[in-house]
């Protein structure tokens, strides 16, 4: 039976539709909540969120209906019962995560955790849920510390993700793709198969000529083009941002290697920010609304876009135990 | 023009400072690891905390204490909605605290924040962080404000002070001056320096407590002398634990405090036990809150400190502390 794990309950793979691989409902680094300048009401939350929400579901109507993985880490402003609600009242599956973005994102009590209390962690919240809400999480979030440096605590964070995955089934994303050996040495010592890695942020302005592409790629892990739209045409870009062409012939050219069924995309972002102001105007809709246009231009056919959108993020989320 | 008495805040508003009687310091309430609130293990079930809270704070209440200062700053478990219900139902003063540290305490908003490079706070945006909290009220994150903070509170690193160390002292300085309300410092490596960080911002000795100060290092380098002669407020405040090498035991403590007394610095004394009334995430520490008036005081009286002096380290030493200037 193929499932995955949504906020609502499982779901078939099949019912998944479009995905949108790598998002923040909102998004806040640890402690940011202790500071007012970044509050909003809820109905404020709300109201930004909502729409961007359904609008993704209209787009998505075409392909039988939508998947938003919310990339938000514990300790991140991760709010799962609030994901529940946005589930059942627009209609997009959501999938929420456990993990952390990195290791400098894990508060004290975590980061003074041991791998087996980590993935103890990581295996009740796919398993049995996420505090008291019963919601699930589909996948495992974990990530390079600010510095491009793998640290401690990051690997630490790897070697646990790595075994909760191989117990349960569910996949693994990664918050940045730079100093990767590391990494690739934890998993294979641990023995989960690359394809249920997706290693995220290939795509960012800050990461090009850090990643190891050819070996991700050679050991069959999965590569995430997952911030597109933080284009420097922007008034006011992020400083991860990337001229939007460079991003795209990049992406294209993967596809046109023959890693089609490795690569994965998303926009990585914010519906309502929490701890940050965001990028005014960039939402999960850019995928719609910018990429697949450029896509398209391109001369990617509607075959290759589906199998970007729909069936490679419907094998990468269906747990998997071997 | 209206007369105003001096106020102490507590969570329920400001007190006037003669109203707080006996005083515990450096105590916490609810005390949560940050992150612990998370774990899958962990549950906190407000009812049974709200029960096990009350519980001690009656006790506290019924051996002669009045106020208790949670002195564990703004991010380690502090709950005021709780809070403000166990101050209302069992009549005792509660005096919460902003502030944060050591640095392996924060967040990585802090350290690491969304910018580049990732430049950790100066204390200059601590000093407004906490300054707030006084002016505006305490967080509860994400929600509102509540009442006043009474006191800023902060720790070193036990291994020694780190940059951020450095601008969290310096930032809560910067606040107390602002506001007027009190700091508390818990030492790293060396009380009379790091208590020179926070002078140097030009906040005057009277308005800091230093804690930690029976320490056995502490002790052994003269550093309770040293801290009252500068004028700050000196915090024997590990008073009941008497099991562990790094701390000096309750008869050792009455001595401290005899020749505190003895050189005329009775008027810088603070005793209080550091006791954990709920603790998540970290090993409980089971210590009445009134430990210092039951067997304590006692103590000091047959180690010759007059009945008059206990009461001034009790009452009126607290008093000066807290009060909002
Ligand atoms: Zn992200």
């Amino acid at each position: 039976m193929s499932r995955v794990n949504t906020v609502l309950g499982p779901v078939a793979a099949a019912e998944l539709g479009f995905v949108a691989v790598h998002e923040h409902i909102g998004y806040g680094m640890p402690g940011s909540e202790l500071d007012t300048q970044w509050w909003k009401t809820p109905e404020q939350r709300y109201e930004e969120t909502v729409p961007k929400l359904r609008r993704f579901a209209e787009y998505s109507r075409g392909y039988g209906g939508c998947t938003f993985v919310d990339a938000t880490g514990i300790c991140n402003g991760r709010d799962v019962d609030y994901y529940q609600s946005l589930s059942a009242k627009t209609g997009v599956h959501i999938v929420a995560a456990t993990g952390f973005v990195g290791g400098d994102t894990a508060l004290r009590f975590f980061a003074e955790a041991s791998v087996d209390y980590l993935m103890r962690q990581f295996v009740h919240e796919i398993t049995v849920g996420i505090g008291n809400t019963g919601g699930k999480a589909g996948i495992i979030k974990v990530g390079v510390s600010r510095g491009f440096r793998m640290k401690e605590l990051d690997l630490r964070i790897y070697r646990a993700a790595a075994r909760a995955a191989l117990l349960t089934g569910v996949p693994i994303f990664t918050h940045l793709a730079v100093d990767v050996e590391p990494a690739l040495a934890v998993f294979a010592e641990e023995g989960l198969p690359l394809d249920r890695v997706l290693f995220g942020h290939a795509d960012d302005g800050v990461s090009q000529g850090k990643v190891n592409e050819k070996a991700i790629l050679g050991g069959g892990g999965r590569i995430g083009f997952d911030t597109f739209g933080y284009d420097l045409e922007l008034p006011d870009p992020p400083f991860w941002g990337r001229h939007r062409r460079e991003r795209l012939e990049h992406f294209l050219r993967l596809i046109h290697e023959g890693h089609l069924d490795q690569v994965l995309a998303s926009a990585d972002a914010n519906c309502s920010p929490l701890g940050w102001p965001g990028v005014k105007g960039h939402t999960v809709n850019y995928i719609y609304e910018q990429l697949i246009p450029d896509l398209r231009q391109e001369g990617i056919d509607e075959a290759t876009i589906h199998r970007i959108f729909v069936e490679n993020p419907a094998d990468f989320l269906t747990l998997t135990t071997n | 023009m209206k007369v105003t008495s001096p106020t102490v805040n507590t969570v329920l508003g400001p007190v006037p400072a003669d109203d707080l009687g006996v005083v515990s310091v450096h105590e916490a309430l609810l005390s949560v690891v940050p992150g612990a609130e998370h774990a899958y293990d962990i549950t906190l079930d407000r009812a049974e905390i709200f029960e096990i809270l009350a519980k001690k704070l009656t006790d506290f209440r019924n051996a002669g204490g009045q106020t208790i200062v949670d002195s564990t700053g703004m991010f380690h478990g502090r709950d005021l909605r709780l809070y403000e219900a166990l101050s209302r139902s069992t009549g005792v003063h509660i005096v919460a605290s902003t502030g944060m540290g050591p640095e392996e305490n924060l967040g990585g908003y802090f350290l690491t924040p969304q910018t580049n490079p990732p430049t950790p706070w100066p204390a200059e945006r601590f000093a407004d962080l906490f300054g707030k909290e006084v002016t505006e009220g305490m967080v509860v994150p994400r929600v509102e404000r509540r009442g006043a903070a009474g006191l800023v509170a902060t720790t070193a690193t036990r291994g020694g002070m780190t940059p951020t160390d450095e601008s969290l002292f310096r930032g809560a300085a910067r606040a107390a001056l602002a506001t007027g309300v009190p700091v508390s410092i818990r030492y790293g490596v060396d009380a009379v320096t790091e208590l020179q960080l926070v002078l140097d911002e030009g906040l005057p000795a009277d308005r800091v407590v230093v804690g930690d100060l029976d320490r056995t290092e502490a002790v052994a380098a003269g550093w309770p002398t040293a801290v009252a002669e500068r004028g700050a407020f000196v915090a024997v405040d590990h008073v009941g634990r008497n099991d562990d090498d790094a701390f000096i035991r309750d008869a050792e403590r009455a001595a401290l405090v005899a020749e505190l007394v003895a050189a005329g610095q009775v008027d810088r004394v603070l005793l209080s036990s550091n006791a954990v009334g709920v603790a998540k995430g970290h090993p409980a520490y089971e210590l009445p809150y009134a430990h210092v008036q039951t067997a304590f005081a006692p103590l000091l009286a047959s180690h010759g400190v007059a009945d008059g002096d206990i009461q001034q380290i009790l009452v009126a030493n607290p008093r000066a502390l807290l009060t909002v200037r």
